[in-house]
């Protein structure tokens, strides 16, 4: 009896201190949205939130410009706590639908992908920052756009997304190639190229995800075109370029010059066990490919390849990077505003001091021309890549914005499955184009 | 075992103990009766508002939401006013979901409770040694989380995961196989995964239906020539059937709102062929242009289809003349 009456003591006081831990992770939780609104006008207002993902590069970023305007204004507080992307827009949602934007932080960070689809959806959620101070030709027009409705602003661009293709250069030497025969080249050459370094390697010169990959994305983004027309309607069937990068990506599938992977992890696996001799995607992978140590000075970046027979055809593309939005919970805008202007809208100091310690490329068109940004980069045997990779941005063409991009882009990876699993081209797209059609309407 | 039993006399004794003090110290006013309904109603009271408000008012909210329609916050009664409903039979998507989570339902379920049921005699033995043992290790999944398992599951079937390294090394196959990029494979996965995930969960069920069935039915059957499986269609079935009822609804329930298998292992591909119902409705609320009204719809659909599903399981068990 002793031995039940023991153990149902220690299984309730197991169950009571684990809900007790519960409880003070809740509490915390309210002490810190408690915070959050106290941080507005009732207590003279030094102290901001941020929410943000990355511990190594926007978290550290957003901190080191705490430091920066701590110095020169006496009281200020900053606390950045780590949220991640999935979650800033879940919160969002939650908070949009719900129509209580109470527990949200005072600046969040979003993905540029995202801002059209939550413009749209809470235009009460974000704070308009065109009159801010920030002088906005200091920024790409391109970079700008995402976060704009309008001609108003609703985002200070801060993480870059400019791609570029990032190749091993022991495997093209391997199979004969150097990095300059992949600079400046076509989709097509780029599959003739790809095709022999599998042949010769059994390596794959590009991977991609085949369930919410952006490859697709960037090669018709790369054409300053969208699938999407300039009215925002779906606009696959009968749209060439549209059909070219769809042609372009189904030949690369069949010919094993891409590699199609089912999840994030795999395709940075395909990097760290060396299957992939190239990548094309944001120049944000630079963090993960630094990380591999034993692939250093292996790597080295150039352009994207262009599509074919498109007259808007460009080798720069975008993908994926993020800016920052103040909500409209926060309760000292003027504060906000300030800190953004003062730091990331305005410093190429803030700017150079950042990129050593996060490798974070900025969209500050001014801080390009910093020496910082010139320096070599051993793990790409000594390239300047933060120069050349801001020269990239400056030449990225413009495209329409959708609200609509992650139904877009599930809609046309949905029709290059389905393609290369033996559908008919036509009957694929017809499929893809009265989706997104259909996903467009209420 | 001697333990056990004196356990719930303990407990008695505890009560019967307790009730006389309790009818000692009665202050007068109200009847013993009165007051034990009145302790019951007590004890029901915190439970029943709890339902109410966590269970039933979402479920009338999700309703007048499903009747509304437009993106994020800019929500208005739709026109004609089920409308969200009407859309439903256009969604090709959805109509795609739904074929998966029944191909899921009528492929997994039965499996799943046969190999159940069978488990369950097995570890049911008199003779068995390790009898404990066997029955937590087929119990064991049921303690892992959703998620951690189908990241284990999507591991173990990548293309260089721990099942194709096994077939290349048997010389099944030639190189890796890619499980999940496959649509027919992808689903099996998934199937497997579910089945390894909750059959010693309904075991679980099962063995505690078998062991409030009296050994000496069995005995009589033995005693009157009936053989293993005779034994097993006339005495062990039909005794169990409430226990199997149960099981049933509770798969059907559980696999029409998969969720965690569908976003972790495939992510609903490749093409949209393994993506389920609950899956497609959280897409349309967090993924797509937040669509609440039409993510009720399809949510209140689901509802419907467990509710008319565990209906007619109920009716089909019900022996009752």
């Amino acid at each position: 009896m002793k031995k039940k009456f023991l153990s149902v003591l220690l299984a309730g006081a197991m169950v009571l201190s684990l809900a007790a831990c519960g409880n003070s992770g809740e509490s915390s939780d309210d002490s810190s949205a408690k915070t959050e609104e106290d941080g507005g006008g009732s207590e003279g207002g030094n102290k901001l939130t941020v929410w943000a993902w990355d511990q190594t590069f926007n978290i550290k970023a957003m901190e080191m410009a705490g430091e920066q305007y701590a110095k020169d204004h006496e009281g200020f507080e900053l606390e950045v706590i780590e949220t991640s992307s999935d979650d800033c827009q879940t919160k969002l949602t939650t908070c949009g639908n719900s129509g209580d934007y109470g527990t949200m932080a005072d600046i969040v960070l979003m993905q540029d992908n995202s801002y059209q689809k939550f413009l749209k959806s809470y235009p009460d959620a974000f704070t308009d920052l065109t009159d801010c101070g920030i002088n906005w030709d200091d920024f790409a027009t391109l970079k700008q756009s995402y976060s704009m409705v309008d001609d108003k602003h609703y985002g200070v661009p801060y993480d870059n997304g400019v791609c570029a293709a990032f190749y091993r250069t022991d495997v093209l030497d391997e199979a004969g190639y150097k990095i300059e025969d992949l600079t400046d080249i076509t989709w097509s050459e780029f599959i003739k190229i790809g095709e022999d370094v599998h042949k010769k390697t059994g390596k794959y010169l590009l991977t991609s995800e085949s369930t919410g990959g952006d490859t697709i994305m960037l090669m018709i983004q790369s054409c300053g075109a969208n699938f999407v027309n300039e009215d925002g309607e779906a606009f696959i069937v009968g749209n060439e370029t549209a059909e070219k990068c769809i042609d372009l990506y189904t030949e690369m599938i069949e010919k094993d010059v891409v590699k199609l992977v089912n999840n994030w992890d795999e395709y940075i696996k395909t990097v760290t066990n060396g299957e992939a001799a190239g990548i094309v995607n944001g120049n944000w992978m630079n963090a993960t490919l630094v990380g591999i140590e034993d692939q250093k000075g292996l790597w080295q970046i150039t352009t994207l390849p262009k599509v074919d027979g498109v007259d808007t055809a460009t080798n720069y593309a975008n993908n994926g990077g993020s800016s920052w939005y103040i909500t409209s919970n926060c309760q000292n805008v003027e504060l906000a505003m300030d800190f953004l202007k003062s730091t990331f809208g305005s410093s190429t100091e803030f700017y150079d001091s950042i990129l050593p310690a996060t490798s974070g490329i900025a969209c500050y068109l001014p801080a390009g021309e910093s020496e910082v940004y010139n320096e070599p980069v051993e793990f790409y045997g000594g390239q300047p890549i933060y120069s050349t990779l801001v020269e990239y941005s400056s030449h990225i063409p413009e495209f329409t914005k959708t609200p609509y991009h992650y139904e877009a882009r599930e809609c046309v990876n949905t029709a290059i499955i389905n393609i290369t699993n033996g559908t008919s081209k036509e009957d694929a797209l017809k499929e893809a184009q009265e989706t997104l059609e259909f996903k467009m309407t209420e | 075992m001697g333990n056990c039993r004196q356990f719930p006399t303990f407990f008695i004794a505890c009560f019967k103990e307790k009730g006389g003090l309790f009818v000692n110290s009665k202050k007068k006013g109200m009847t013993l009766i009165a007051k034990q309904k009145a302790a019951g109603w007590a004890f029901l009271t915190p439970a029943t508002l709890m339902i109410a408000v966590m269970s039933f008012y979402p479920m009338v909210r999700a309703f007048i939401i499903s009747l509304q329609t437009g993106t994020g916050a800019n929500m208005r009664f739709a026109e004609p006013i089920f409308n969200n409903y009407k859309r439903m039979l256009a969604d090709k998507v959805f109509k795609q979901s739904i074929g998966n989570t029944f191909f899921y339902l009528i492929i997994q379920v039965p499996i799943m409770l046969v190999l159940a049921i069978l488990l369950a005699q097995l570890l049911n033995n008199r003779d068995l040694k390790l009898k404990g043992f066997f029955r937590t290790c087929v119990f064991l999944p049921c303690a892992t989380s959703l998620v951690s398992y189908a990241l284990i599951f999507r591991s173990l079937f990548a293309e260089d995961g721990l099942i194709n390294t096994i077939l290349v090394k048997l010389h099944i196959l030639e190189s890796g196989y890619n499980f999940l990029g496959n649509s027919a494979s992808a689903k099996i996965v998934i199937i497997i995964a579910l089945v390894w995930r909750w059959t010693g969960y309904n075991m679980v069920f099962y063995l505690s239906g078998l062991q409030n069935i009296e050994y000496s039915v069995y005995e009589a059957a033995k005693i009157d020539g009936a053989n293993g499986w005779k034994t097993f269609w006339k005495i062990t079935v039909p005794l169990l059937k409430p226990t199997i009822i149960m099981t049933f609804i509770m798969s059907i329930n559980g696999t029409l709102q998969l969720f965690d298998e569908s976003v972790n292992l495939t992510k609903g591909g490749p093409a949209n062929s393994t993506i389920t119902m609950s899956h497609y409705v959280y897409n349309t609320c967090f993924i797509n242009v937040p669509n609440f009204g039409y993510a009720s719809a399809m949510a209140f659909l689901i509802f419907i289809m467990v509710a008319v599903l565990a209906f007619i399981n109920l009716k089909v068990g019900d022996t009752r003349d």
